[in-house]
Formats: C-alpha cells, sequence, structure tokens
C-alpha cells in the first residue's frame, strides 16, 4: 500500500517538474464572463437573457487546481470524456409568434418543457451508452432532478444527422414532464465563481424569477481539444437563463390615458432587485438592452413621419432627446447592426458597463416610453405546430402543421435568383415506444393538397421502436416549394398497453410525446454588429455573430392512454352483488313466506313484548284499578327458569361435594 | 421440626427458580446493552420523505420541508439529509407564491428558500427508492448526494409523512410501504451497521401501526395517531387554497421554533409536549427497543449535529479509521475498567460495612437487590405462584 503510492507521488512529482520545464507558465487564464441583455417584446413583457461563460484552457490536466471554473462539470467531462453537453430547464413554452423566431436568442435558448439533455462523447461507439448513463446519474445528483430517467433506453435515442450538433456519439433525451423550481437553479448558480451573492446574478430573486411565463435556464459546455501534445481539452461552460417577465403596469396604467402604451419598466421592478456593481471574479460584466429589427424599424419610420431624416440619429444619440422613449441610465456604448438585406431597421444594442456601479450606487436600468408603439418579431420560415388527429383509446394520428409567414417568404423569393428555389426544413420527432407510429402512413400535404411523399422528402432516416426497448425515432428532410403556403404531414398511430407497473402514479393526466425539433438549415439567425476589436471579446455579442441555423420546438402532445382502473370492477361486482341480493332475498321471502304461521307469530310476539318500562306502567295502572296484576309469562320462560334452578343447585352440590372430598383426603 | 425443614426447603426451591430466571434475564440483558456501546455516536443523518402527490396535499410537503429548515438550523449539512419529495408544489401551476412554500397563513417564512436540495422528487419518491436508500443498496451509478452513507455510529431521523392507514403508508396514491417493509429494512440496516441510533416520525393516520413489526434495537419510533385515529391538519390557509401543515409536526416544530443548536432539552420533553387535545389524536411512542432513558438524551442528538469534541493533549495526528477505532475501543474500555473498579469499591465497602453481618444477610441483601432490578414483575409472580404449588404439595404431604 504505502510504496505504490510513494511511487505514484514521485512520478506525479517527476511529471509536474516535467511540466513546470516544459512550458513555464500556464497558457491562458480562466476566465468568466457575465452579461445581461434586456429585450422589450411586443406584447407589454420583457425577456432577460442571462449569460455567464467560463472558460478553462487547455492544461496539463491531473490533479489540477481550478480558479474560477467549477470542478464539478470539469471532473464530469474528464470521466464521461464528453465532447459537448447541452442541458436545459424550462418552464412555460417560448411563444415563437410574439417572441420571435428568426433570432439567436430564440434558436438557441427556446427549450422544449421540462428537461431536455444531449451529449457527444469523444468515445468510441461501443461505449457511449454506458457514458451517457452514467452521464445522467450524475447530473441528476448535480442538479437536483430526475435526469436519471434518461438513463432507459427506452427514453433516449441517437440521431443520425437531424439534430444540429449532429455527430455518430450523439445522445438526446427529454423529460417532458419534469418539475423546474429553485433547487435546480440553485446548484446550476453554484457553478458561477460568485454565485448568486455578487455582480448580475444577484438579481435573481426567485419568486420574481418563477413568477414569469417563460423560464429557461440552459448550461452548456464544450471541450475544445488542444493542438498542442499532453494538454487536456480546454472547456468553454456557457450559462443561460432567459426569462420572460411581465413588468409591473400598475403604475403605468394609472397616469397613461393611452391603452397602448407599453409599460416602462426598471430592474428593480421586473426582477426584484438592483445589480449592486459587479462580480469581482468577471472580467467582464455588462448588460445591453436589445432593440429589435421591427422595433427599430418602427421608430425610424415614426422618425421619418416627424419629417427627420438619418439613421444615425437614432441609434447614436437620439437616446438622451427622442420623443419616444427614455432611459434611465446613459449608456457607454452603441451598437448597430449591420444590415444588407433585411428589409427591417437594424438591430441596436446599448451597451452598459456595471464596473462603475457599487452597493452606495446601484445599477439599476430603466425604460419609460413616451409614445404608444407596436412592432412584431422577426419570424422564422415557417411557424410549426405539432397537434393530434383522431379520437378513442385506440389509435390516433399525429400531425405537424407549417404555415407560411408572409413577409419572410417574399424576402426569400427576392434573394432567390433561379425559379426552382426550395426551402429545406429538418424534422427530428421522437416517440415513446407506446405510440407504435406506422412509418407507412406518412402523408404529405402542400397547400392543403396531397402530395406524393417521395416529391417532398428528400431524406428520411426512421428507427421503429422496440416494446419495452428503444423508442421510435423519425429524422426527415423536406424540401418544399418556396412559395408554399402551408405544409402538413401526418402519420397514424396505434395506442400500446404498458405492464400495470409501469404506469406513473398519474396515468390518468395522459403521457407526453416529445417535442419536434423543427430546423432551417439554409437559415442563420446571425446578427452582424459593427464595432471595434473589442466588441468580439464579448461573449454574447459572438453568440449572436454565430451562424445557427434557425432551430424551434413543437408543442409537447398529451395522449390519454387506456389506464388501469379498479375503480370500474369494483362497481361492477358491488352493483351485480346487489342485484343479486335483491333478486334472491326476494324470492325467498316469497316462497317461504307462511301468511298464517306469521299472524300467530305476531300475535305473540305483541304479548311478549313488554319491556320493563311498560311492565312498570301496566303494573301501575293494575295497582290504580286495584286488581292482581298478572305478568305476561309463557311457558316456556317459566320451564327455562326451573331448569336454571336446577342447575345452579347442581352446581353448588359439585362443589360442595368438592370440598367434602379434599376436607376428607386432607384431614 | 420436620415442617421447619419442609420451609427450608420450600423456600430453598423458589430462590433457585427465581435465581435462575434473574440470571437469564441479566445474561440476555448483558448481551443487549454490550454491543451497541462499542461505538461512539459521530455523526447525524436525516432522511425526510413526503410521500404524496397532488396539489392537496400540500400540507405534506409543508411537514417535510419544516422538518427540512429545522435540521438543517439545528447544524445536519445538506449532504446528510436526504429529502424525497413526492411532488412539486413549489412552482406548480396552482400555487399562487411561486417557488414558495409557507406552512402558515402568516406566510413569514417561506420554506422553500434559496438553498434547498431535493433528492429524489416527483416519481422517483417510490417504496423502492425509499428501501434503497436505507438499505443502501443502489445502482453503481447513483450519486453521493443521493444516498444515505451513514455508519456504525450515526444517529439517523427518518421522517415520514403522508397518507396512511393499518400497517401501511401510502406512496403517491399507488405504492404501499407496509410495516413489515420497513421493519426489514430497519433490520438490514441494523445488520449492515448503518446506524447506532434511528428515530422513525411518522405523521399519517394510524400512524402507530406502522412500528408493530420493528424489533430492532437502538430504534426509537413516535407517531402522530393510534391505531383507529386520524391525524388532522393544523389550519388551511385561504390563500393557497390548501390547507397547510399538520397538527402533529405543527406543535413538534412549535417545540423546535423555541431551541437553538446549544440547548439541552430531550427527547421526552418533546415527547410530553404533545396534547392529544390540541394534536386530535393520541401521539404514540415506542422506547422499548431504545435503551437509553429519554430523559438524557438530548433532541439534537437527532434532530441536529452537535458533536462532542474530543480533546487531546497533542496536535492533530494522523490515524487511519480503524486505529481511531480501536483508540475509541480501549478509550471505552479503559472506562468501563474504571466503571468496574468503581463498582468494586463499592462492593469492598459494603463488605466491610457489613462483616458483621450473617452470610445469609449478605445472599439476603444481594437477592433484594436482584428483584429490585426485575422490571417484569408479572412473571415474578407467576413464578412465585408456580413456586407455592410444590410447597402446598409437601405441607398437605407433611400433615397428613
Amino acid at each position: 500500500m504505502e510504496i505504490p503510492s510513494l511511487v505514484l507521488f514521485f512520478t506525479l512529482i517527476g511529471q509536474l517538474l516535467f511540466i513546470g520545464i516544459a512550458f513555464g507558465s500556464v497558457i491562458g487564464e480562466e476566465e468568466f464572463h457575465e452579461e445581461l441583455v434586456l429585450r422589450p417584446l411586443p406584447d407589454r413583457k420583457v425577456m432577460g437573457h442571462f449569460h455567464f461563460e467560463s472558460r478553462a484552457p487547455p492544461s496539463n490536466s491531473f490533479g489540477r487546481h481550478h480558479h474560477l471554473f467549477p470542478k464539478a462539470i470539469a471532473q464530469l467531462v474528464k470521466k464521461f470524456q464528453v465532447k459537448e453537453m447541452e442541458l436545459s430547464f424550462t418552464q412555460g413554452r417560448w411563444n415563437y409568434e410574439q417572441w420571435g423566431s428568426f433570432d439567436p436568442i430564440p434558436s438557441n435558448n427556446a427549450k422544449p418543457p421540462g428537461v431536455e439533455l444531449w451529449a457527444v462523447f469523444n468515445l468510441p461507439q461501443e461505449q457511449v451508452d454506458a457514458s451517457w448513463k452514467n452521464l445522467t446519474h450524475t447530473l441528476s445528483g448535480l442538479f437536483c432532478a430526475s435526469i436519471n430517467f434518461l438513463e432507459s433506453s427506452t427514453s433516449y435515442s441517437a440521431p443520425e444527422w437531424s439534430f444540429p450538433p449532429a455527430s455518430g456519439s450523439l445522445r438526446y433525451g427529454t423529460l417532458p414532464r419534469e418539475a423546474v423550481c429553485t433547487e435546480n437553479l440553485t446548484p446550476w448558480l453554484k457553478l458561477l465563481p460568485c454565485r448568486d451573492k455578487d455582480g448580475l446574478s444577484a438579481l435573481m430573486h426567485r419568486p420574481s424569477i418563477y413568477k414569469g411565463f417563460y423560464h429557461s435556464q440552459r448550461l452548456r459546455l464544450t471541450s475544445i481539444a488542444s493542438n498542442l501534445e499532453g494538454l487536456g481539452p480546454g472547456i468553454v461552460l456557457e450559462q443561460t437563463l432567459t426569462v420572460v417577465l411581465q413588468p409591473d403596469n400598475q403604475k403605468n396604467m394609472m397616469y397613461s390615458s393611452k391603452p397602448n402604451l407599453q409599460p416602462g419598466w426598471s430592474m428593480s421592478s421586473i426582477f426584484g432587485r438592483k445589480v449592486n456593481g459587479r462580480c469581482m471574479l468577471a472580467k467582464s460584466s455588462n448588460v445591453y438592452l436589445q432593440f429589435e429589427r421591427g422595433l427599430v424599424s418602427e421608430l425610424k419610420n415614426l422618425e421619418k413621419e416627424n419629417g427627420k431624416s438619418g439613421d444615425e440619429n437614432l441609434a447614436l444619440e437620439g437616446f438622451l432627446s427622442n420623443p419616444y422613449f427614455e432611459l434611465s441610465i446613459k449608456p457607454d456604448r452603441i451598437f448597430q447592426e449591420v444590415n444588407n438585406f433585411h428589409i427591417k431597421g437594424p438591430s441596436i444594442i446599448y451597451e452598459f458597463q456595471v464596473d462603475k456601479y457599487s452597493e452606495s450606487l446601484p445599477f439599476d436600468l430603466g425604460l419609460t416610453w413616451k409614445i404608444p408603439i407596436g412592432w412584431t418579431c422577426q419570424q422564422a420560415p415557417l411557424h410549426a405546430c405539432r397537434f393530434l388527429m383522431g379520437s378513442g383509446n385506440e389509435r390516433g394520428a399525429i400531425a405537424i402543421s407549417l404555415k407560411s409567414i408572409e413577409s419572410i417568404m417574399s424576402s426569400l423569393d427576392a434573394n432567390s435568383l433561379d425559379g426552382s428555389c426550395k426551402l429545406q426544413v429538418d424534422i427530428f420527432q421522437v416517440v415513446p415506444w407506446y405510440i407504435k407510429v406506422y412509418y407507412h402512413t406518412l402523408g404529405v400535404f402542400v397547400d392543403g393538397k396531397p402530395h406524393a411523399v417521395r416529391d417532398i422528402v428528400e431524406k428520411i432516416h426512421v428507427s421503429p421502436s422496440k416494446d419495452k426497448e428503444s423508442p421510435g425515432v423519425m429524422e426527415m428532410v423536406l424540401k418544399l416549394p418556396c412559395g408554399v403556403k402551408s405544409a402538413a404531414l401526418t402519420i397514424e398511430f396505434d395506442k400500446g398497453f404498458l405492464h400495470i407497473d409501469e404506469y406513473p402514479p398519474d396515468a390518468n393526466q395522459g403521457f407526453d410525446i416529445p417535442s419536434a425539433v423543427i430546423s432551417f438549415p439554409n437559415f442563420h439567425s446571425n446578427l452582424l454588429f459593427l464595432g471595434d476589436g473589442s466588441l468580439n471579446k464579448s461573449p454574447i455579442i459572438s453568440v449572436f455573430q454565430k451562424k445557427s441555423p434557425v432551430l424551434s420546438y413543437t408543442e409537447v402532445l398529451l395522449v390519454p392512454l387506456t389506464t388501469p382502473d379498479f375503480s370500474m370492477p369494483y362497481n361492477v361486482i358491488t352493483i351485480t352483488c346487489t342485484v343479486f341480493a335483491l333478486y334472491f332475498g326476494s324470492l325467498l321471502n316469497v316462497l317461504r313466506r307462511r301468511v298464517g304461521e306469521e299472524e300467530r307469530f305476531l300475535k305473540s310476539k305483541a304479548a311478549k313484548k313488554t319491556g320493563p318500562v311498560s311492565q312498570l306502567l301496566s303494573k301501575i295502572l293494575a295497582k290504580l284499578r286495584r286488581k292482581k296484576w298478572e305478568p305476561p309469562s309463557s311457558p316456556e320462560a317459566a320451564s327455562s327458569s326451573s331448569f336454571i334452578n336446577s342447575k345452579l343447585v347442581f352446581k353448588v352440590i359439585l362443589v360442595a361435594a368438592i370440598a367434602v372430598c379434599w376436607q376428607y383426603y386432607s384431614g | 421440626m420436620q415442617s421447619s425443614f419442609s420451609k427450608m426447603t420450600a423456600f430453598l426451591l423458589a430462590i433457585l427458580v427465581l435465581g435462575s430466571t434473574l440470571l437469564c434475564n441479566s445474561t440476555a440483558y448483558g448481551t443487549h446493552s454490550s454491543s451497541p456501546e462499542t461505538t461512539m455516536h459521530t455523526n447525524n443523518w436525516a432522511v425526510l420523505v413526503c410521500t404524496s402527490r397532488f396539489w392537496f396535499n400540500y400540507r405534506h410537503m409543508a411537514n417535510t420541508l419544516s422538518l427540512y429548515r429545522t435540521v438543517k438550523r439545528l447544524g445536519i449539512p445538506d449532504e446528510r439529509i436526504i429529502l424525497m419529495l413526492a411532488d412539486d408544489m413549489a412552482c406548480n401551476a396552482r400555487n399562487k407564491y411561486p417557488a414558495q412554500v409557507f406552512n402558515n397563513e402568516n406566510h413569514r417564512l417561506n420554506l422553500y428558500g434559496d438553498n434547498v436540495e431535493v433528492d429524489y422528487r416527483g416519481y422517483e419518491v417510490t417504496v423502492e427508492n425509499f428501501l434503497r436508500v436505507l438499505t443502501g443498496r443502489h445502482a453503481t451509478a447513483v450519486p453521493r448526494s443521493k444516498q444515505l452513507l451513514s455508519d456504525e455510529g450515526s444517529h439517523i431521523l427518518l421522517y415520514m409523512t403522508g397518507h396512511g392507514g393499518d400497517e401501511f403508508l401510502k406512496f403517491q396514491d399507488s405504492e404501499e410501504l407496509q410495516s413489515h417493509d420497513l421493519a426489514d429494512a430497519v433490520k438490514q440496516m441494523k445488520e449492515k451497521r448503518r446506524f447506532k441510533e434511528l428515530l422513525i416520525m411518522v405523521d399519517t393516520c394510524q400512524a402507530a401501526t406502522l412500528f408493530n413489526q420493528l424489533h430492532s434495537p437502538g430504534v426509537l419510533a413516535i407517531g402522530s395517531s393510534m391505531k383507529g385515529e386520524n391525524s388532522y391538519s393544523h389550519h388551511l390557509d385561504p390563500d393557497i387554497g390548501v390547507s397547510v401543515v399538520d397538527r402533529f409536526t405543527y406543535y413538534t416544530l412549535a417545540f423546535f421554533e423555541k431551541l437553538n443548536m446549544y440547548n439541552n432539552a430531550s427527547l421526552s420533553s418533546l415527547f410530553s409536549s404533545y396534547n392529544p387535545n390540541t394534536l386530535m389524536s393520541t401521539a404514540y411512542y415506542r422506547t422499548d427497543l431504545y435503551q437509553r432513558q429519554l430523559e438524557e438524551v438530548p433532541v439534537t442528538n437527532f434532530f441536529g449535529s452537535v458533536m462532542e469534541t474530543i480533546h487531546t493533549d497533542s496536535a492533530y495526528r494522523v490515524v487511519s479509521r480503524k486505529k481511531y477505532g480501536e483508540v475509541e475501543t480501549i478509550m471505552l474500555s479503559e472506562e468501563s475498567l474504571h466503571h468496574d473498579e468503581r463498582s468494586l469499591m463499592n462492593l469492598s465497602v459494603r463488605d466491610q460495612v457489613g462483616n458483621t453481618e450473617s452470610s445469609f444477610g449478605d445472599i439476603w441483601s444481594l437477592f433484594y437487590h436482584k428483584v429490585e432490578k426485575i422490571e417484569d414483575a408479572d412473571t415474578l409472580v407467576n413464578y412465585g405462584l408456580l413456586a407455592m404449588l410444590p410447597v402446598l404439595a409437601v405441607f398437605t404431604w407433611l400433615s397428613s
């Protein structure tokens, strides 16, 4: 025991020395950034998007001490050889129509309700499943959630190419009904160097965050293999929290006569707290206020109506003296999107640096509108929605309907040069095994008319479900004509039966089919900003600038299955028994009834039936009438009493005999 | 002369019978008491279980979270608390106060603060998982935070609340934990040396029946109601719309709110604080498996984590666990030696005093002391009666 540990120690020392000589110093440093994007939404709500990024550079791994990077995550990456992973906890549903779907935030952060987890492993194929299972257990311990239910092979799948980070060792699983609450947020916050004590994360007042309409907490990590040999992978940990909150608009309604006026808000009014300076360990700590393209173009139109001109006006100095809105704090910098082909105006971002603020001077950004304004958010090319068809507990059908949004399609038309323009849509759908989907029944409708599947579906990959073993997975690439108004896919299924032990305690509520993923690989939701080099260092801006395909999730479907119901047989048994009892009872009654005997019996009963009170009464009456009272006695009673007497006498005699015997023998 | 002889023999017979039973008792007692005392109380664990699903069972979750808050306040750290909540009430769509759970209508205290760690929740709260936690038989991948990693020096608090009946407790409205299951799990825990002492606290209807099958030493059990009794909720919160706390738990908390970590309130004071009139049920406690006197056991032995500090003369020495155990046992045996010495001294003193008395007097006093110690008076009387029979027989034979 002693010797091997000594050897190990020396080898470690040796390694350390060697590394020290070879590299001299650490390559790069651990970094932490915290950022918050606030964005007014058209339906009088405000979106807050927290973005925390921790980076651990490639390092000479063993026994490394982390300064800022959470150790739990580093260990997890090392142990399970995770190349990329994303875990999200979501409550509520992102409203794609109102809050936009053609934008980096919804395509990266709008997640299906419950828990979604996918991971890519750096492992040979045969070890991936085992690693996935262990990963789910570890995450469930780390985040206080029942992610370990994703362990069973019926709940996860391995998409081949339709889910964006597609690669051979990808595993994907969702738990649509997982509750999301503070116990999930707290461990997530504990991964941050300042926890929720300081900096932007101090804004997370639980009741106000969970009061929101949408709440999605996400953790994404990417390990970066280094080029240098002998170095372990570096890790980038991206933690985001997206909330959609309703500003308390009681105050606004009080004095504004205009009902269309967007509510004014401040950070303290929506989060219930202010920022008391930055997290000291963060390299950058910024708050951004973003105006979407739709809003900016609307503001510009107003500007034009008022006779002023010049785009720069609004962006650069407009915030100070404009008739439309007012910011409570002067922004440090303003960025404008480089806009080449969008009809709508460029998106504008106001940057506020939190460094300057402290506890004595807390940061509390506020926005008040002066005039009513309405705008729409940018939409994905097609709006996807999924629903169930059919009725009954036996069979049904799933339909995915895609509806076009006019403006985008026209812009697409304008961009396409040749007539053979095609719109590519990728669909990825996982269906649990007890929903037995018949893939041959796939029907495609374009603009309401049925089409041959092979005309529309360019590529399809189906792995049918196996009972109690694996879910059914369907991956599809659709090529739709650009002018399409609507498209629909239908597929039929039979409902299966579960074993009685497999039903959850609330089976009567129905079973969930996880969200389908609809992505548009030809559309990229990136925003390009003009600015100096320092801009690119901001993690959130670099996420905005990164090309990512437009992605949306459909609704979760709730399928009622036949559930075991023990009250039904119970009811049947009780009612049958009652009927039988009534029938046979009355029959027996009729058959056995003897009228004459009954009358006699009743008479005798009437004679006999004299309680002590009535006896007493009759006695008193007799006394009053001065007659001798005759107790109503029957011959049986008399005989029985005499019998009892004889018994008593016998007993007394017996006891006396025993006593005599005893006396005789003992004496 | 003859009669006096017979008297003597009868008396001797009686003494023989009595003495043998006494000896049996004392040996049995000795084996019982010696085993748990070899280890010291070194750590505290708590397993808090809410077994009911659905919104209308809000109070059960509030019960469990109140206890969670109490044990945390009294010093058991989160990693030594296994919290099982069968449903999500805090972020339930029906909850008017998102991310908050209250156990009182004054809403002064949010039980679901910023630092709750739920280890098992939702569908995970099953009888199987519960028994796995108790017995420690997990799959290899299960993280340590979800395991009860107690040892033979652990005091464990097991608190359960939900809907129960005669010898069962419902889990999630679909499964049942029976008193036999619980007893078997506890027995297994005892055999695996997973606890030194275990306090089972149950707040359900007919809670007392759940303890019927327990027979492992070192277990103390307390239930909110006897067989045939219901456990009622304390009050309804009109804002939340449901009852928020059960009576038994409410009064338990009322007792604990007055305490801090350093109070020396004993378990008997907790047990005697339950008033059947306010509880509307009779709190039942089973102490026959528990060796220590309840008056001497502070509540923080189970509901908190207050450790005795052992003062050592030298600086901290690195000793392996086994060695430490040995040291401990040696120390304890030394203690017992001291104790023995003391008792020997007592004996010798008594000897010196009683030298003048006859040897019979000595025997008699010994006998008297034994009789004093006898707990089971009924059996003694029975044996006495039995002993009377031969005496009677002899006498009748003699007098004839």
